[in-house]
């Protein structure tokens, strides 16, 4: 079992991120890129095509036929048949690591996958990443055999990645936006954020809420890391909250939204952990005070993050506004 | 050099040139000769042995599509809806109503007290299919007037994708009202809306129970023991050669199937075939890993095939479906491989040489393998490739004549006839498609290689009730599918025997009883000739021979 540092009553549970996206969209890229510059961060990454993994043999610990262990400290295992069995041997490493990433196949939902984030308490569903071949997605929508599944998994991605922008042209660039915002609006929900990425540049901060920390203000990334790119809000609210208006103002957050989570009292002394990922709305009951306090943080695409109507919105929540 | 001739009420030959005899002269595990007494003599002195004098021999049964873990589900006990044989021959009568199952797992509930197993001992169950009980669903409130309602209960279903627990299972897996996994599925009203229902659906959900109780024998690696009970039960049902259609060949696997097949009892020869989707190596690795394990294969343990996976199921409603779909407005079902994947695996597979068996249930699936493997074979052609679609259930006459032109074969899951040949017509694929599912017909009609198989353990292995599917075409609520797709015995017996030994390149060695082939026989209580046609399902089979050695059944 895993041992981490504890900051609330349990074990703080490890972020668990799924990479889904079409064969050719960059998840093995994106992937090898984390792992050969995972920082400081220790990251259990399970694909499916294990050959394609290709690490840089300087980074490589000890090789295996279905794991290999990076001196980083990070280690990318094969999934195989039985997700179920790999997510046992990554949870029960000792020391933990700090994050998790599954990459989804080709042409499976990760939301399925995001699932065990669900249902595992050692986990915490991060954030479902969907990568896009830009260049390649009208093609790929044009086959009468792929189009339901490459469609899909648009119904829980926290983020599109229209990846190879630098070979897209304008054309292919708004042929996908329009597909991601069609696909939303057929499902009246808010279509969810899009960024271009090149060779799938994304921050790894995104793997661990390292992208803003509650209390220490602002992003904890440098600007190296792309966070001219991201924005955070935050609040540390003062009162009690409403259970059923926080609740329901979750689950119809204002577009623009990537990540949110936090901890907020309620009136009758009990707190509410709520999570915001996957476009799905988590929330857990917590007996005791987190040691943080109050808080709610969320992220998005800088100049696409609606801090007004998150301040506005969790006003709404307070208790004293009752009647 | 010994000879052996056994005497038989008649041997069914399924050679053309000598459809029938009644001696058949054994040597070194071989057929030396065969036909009548007469004809024994011109090899020299023989034993003439008389133990199948009041038999009739056909060839060993060959199950081109089945998986060993028919074995290993029997330290489980069984909850289907239908009466299934166990490997020690005793038939466990089918639970035909949720009252039947609670009663059942009442009994098991009390011996287990009985043996003194511990109260928090799981009792877990497979087999069971909702399916069959009209729409409805099994839930916490039967399985919890089982015993005194604390018995952690787990109950698989036969496609191996849901499960049902107790309530005490679920709270000792800490799954409540809060659960937000979408699999657990819960009341939508009643006194427990809200709570979950016990049914939990896909691996995410079964994770949060499976987990509590180990994968509880139904997702563990096959062992010596189940290897062994897969043995007992070819012997029962005739078959001398079978499929392991789908295994990862990990240093584990590999180690068991040898240990066993080496073994001279060891009474069936294995073909075990190469996990090339959802594995841990590229196509490329994969190839060269089945290549390197060809020179190893012995008379009982053979390797060479691959296996590919392109959709789900019909019935699970994740097979691939062309217009105008399911039924009953299901959405279309996923590709396990996308089909551009499968097209350049394949290719690699199909380059070194290995042949590939593909599963394809829904026709959309098997038109993508269709074309795939026809562009495949425009860039690098290979005389006698022996490719197969497995399942193939709706394939089409259309389909079935390209199929033709590609030397693909077909292995057609003719069990699903009887076992959801209901259900397909009334939910799945509506009453024109089931009219041709699994049409062998159309299949040997337009020049297929056909063979048919049970996918045991997803139905039991048993190919005389295989043939009887073909045969007959009957539902259990006493419709016929297709009648006039009815195979005929000759053609059904054909696609039990040489029709899966074709596909799996064998044909020179097995599937027919004539001089040179190894010695595998049937040995059955009557000849499928002589009975009716609907009586196929129900020749006594007295044990098999393989490679010349006897093993009764229940021996």
């Amino acid at each position: 079992m895993c041992s981490r540092p504890v900051a609330e009553a349990s074990p703080a549970p490890i972020p668990f991120t799924v990479i889904g996206g079409f064969l050719g969209a960059g998840k093995t890229t994106l992937l090898n890129r984390w792992l050969a510059r995972a920082d400081a961060l220790r990251i259990a990454v399970l694909v499916n095509d294990f050959g394609a993994i290709n690490i840089d043999a300087g980074l490589v610990a000890q090789a295996g036929s279905d794991a290999i262990a990076l001196s980083n400290g990070c280690v990318c295992c094969a999934i195989g048949d039985d997700l179920s069995a790999a997510l046992a041997k990554v949870l029960a490493a000792q020391p933990c690591f700090d994050a998790v990433v599954v990459e989804a196949s080709g042409v499976s939902d990760p939301w399925r996958i995001a699932q065990y984030a669900l249902a595992e308490p050692q986990l915490q569903l991060q954030a479902v990443l969907l990568l896009v071949d830009a260049a390649a997605l009208a093609q790929h929508l044009a086959d009468p055999l792929l189009i339901d599944s490459l469609t899909r998994p648009l119904a829980h991605a926290d983020l599109v990645l229209l990846n190879h922008a630098d070979r897209a042209s304008a054309a292919d660039l708004q042929t996908a936006r329009a597909w991601v915002r069609a696909d939303a609006q057929r499902r009246e929900r808010h279509a969810p954020p899009i960024i271009e990425t090149t060779q799938a540049d994304l921050p790894l901060a995104l793997l661990a809420d390292r992208l803003y920390t509650p209390h220490g203000g602002g992003l904890g990334m440098r600007p190296a890391d792309h966070g001219a790119q991201f924005q955070a809000w935050q609040q540390q609210p003062a009162g009690t909250f409403d259970e059923a208006r926080l609740r329901a103002w979750l689950r119809a957050l204002p577009p623009g939204v990537l990540r949110l989570k936090g901890w907020l009292p309620l009136a009758d002394g009990r707190w509410l952990a709520v999570q915001w990922a996957g476009r799905h709305a988590s929330f857990k009951r917590l007996a005791t005070a987190p040691a943080s306090g109050a808080a709610l943080v969320a992220i998005g695409l800088a100049g696409q993050l609606p801090a007004a109507a998150l301040g506005a919105g969790l006003q709404g929540c307070l208790q004293q506004n009752d009647g | 050099m010994s000879t052996t001739v056994y005497q038989a009420k008649r041997i069914v030959t399924m050679n053309p040139a000598q459809p029938a005899a009644t001696h058949v002269a054994v040597r070194d595990g071989r057929i030396l000769a065969v036909g009548d007494l007469d004809r024994m003599a011109a090899w020299g002195a023989f034993e003439l042995d008389t133990r199948f004098a009041d038999k009739v021999l056909l060839p060993g049964f060959v199950e081109g599509h089945c998986h060993l873990k028919e074995g290993g589900m029997w330290d489980r006990p069984y909850l289907g809806w239908f009466d299934r044989r166990d490997p020690q021959g005793k038939v466990w009568p089918g639970v035909r109503s949720m009252d039947a199952a609670v009663a059942r797992l009442s009994e098991i509930d009390a011996q287990m007290a009985a043996a003194g197993q511990p109260a928090d001992a799981p009792l877990v169950v497979w087999g069971f299919d909702p399916i069959y009980f009209g729409g409805e669903r099994m839930t916490v409130e039967h399985l919890d007037r089982v015993g005194n309602g604390t018995r952690r209960i787990v109950v698989a279903h036969a496609n191996g994708h849901l499960l049902n627990a107790s309530s005490a299972m679920l709270a000792a897996a800490g799954v409540d009202g809060d659960c937000e996994v979408e699999g657990v599925v819960k009341f939508d009203r009643g006194p427990l809306a809200g709570q979950p229902t016990g049914e939990l659906q896909e691996p995410a959900a079964m994770y949060l129970v499976l987990k509590h109780v180990g994968n509880a024998g139904l997702l563990a690696p096959l062992d010596d023991a189940g290897l062994r009970a897969f043995g007992a039960i070819c012997k029962l049902q005739g078959v001398t050669t079978a499929t392991d259609l789908v295994n990862r060949l990990g240093e584990a696997e590999l180690a068991v199937l040898r240990r066993n097949t080496d073994d001279d009892d060891f009474p069936v020869r294995i073909l075990p075939a190469f996990q090339a989707f959802h594995g841990t190596h590229g196509a490329a690795a994969g190839a060269e890993h089945v290549r390197s394990l060809i020179p190893t294969s012995t008379d009982r343990l053979r390797f060479g095939l691959v296996k590919m996976m392109l959709d789900g199921s019909i019935q699970g409603y994740s097979a691939r479906l062309r217009w105008p779909g399911y039924v009953n407005g299901a959405p279309n079902g996923i590709w396990v491989t996308a089909p551009s994947q499968y097209e350049a695996d394949f290719e690699v597979y199909h380059r070194a040489g290995l042949t590939i068996h593909s599963h394809t249930n829904g026709d959309e699936a098997s038109l993508a393998a269709i074309d795939a493997v026809e562009r495949v074979l425009a860039r690098a052609p290979r005389p006698d490739h022996r490719h197969t679609l497995q399942h193939g259930q709706m394939i089409d006459r259309p389909m079935f004549d390209r199929m033709a032109q590609l030397g693909l074969c077909a292995n057609l899951f003719a069990n699903h006839l009887w076992y959801w040949g209901d259900q397909h017509h009334d939910m799945t694929m509506g009453p024109d498609r089931a009219h041709r599912l699994d049409d062998c017909r159309a299949a040997l009609d337009a020049g297929v290689r056909l063979a048919i198989h049970s996918d045991a353990p997803v139905t039991p292995l048993a190919p005389l009730f295989t043939a009887w599917c073909a045969v007959n075409r009957i539902t259990p609520s006493g419709r016929v599918l297709g009648a006039s797709q009815r195979l005929r015995v000759d053609e059904a017996l054909h696609a039990i025997t040489l029709g899966p030994a074709w596909t799996l390149k064998l044909d020179h060695e097995i599937g027919s009883i004539e001089v040179g082939k190894r010695a595998d026989f049937a040995v059955l209580g009557d000849d499928p000739f002589a009975v009716d046609p609907m009586a196929l399902k129900d020749i006594p089979v007295w044990g098999t021979v393989l490679s010349g050695r006897v093993f009764p059944a229940g021996g």
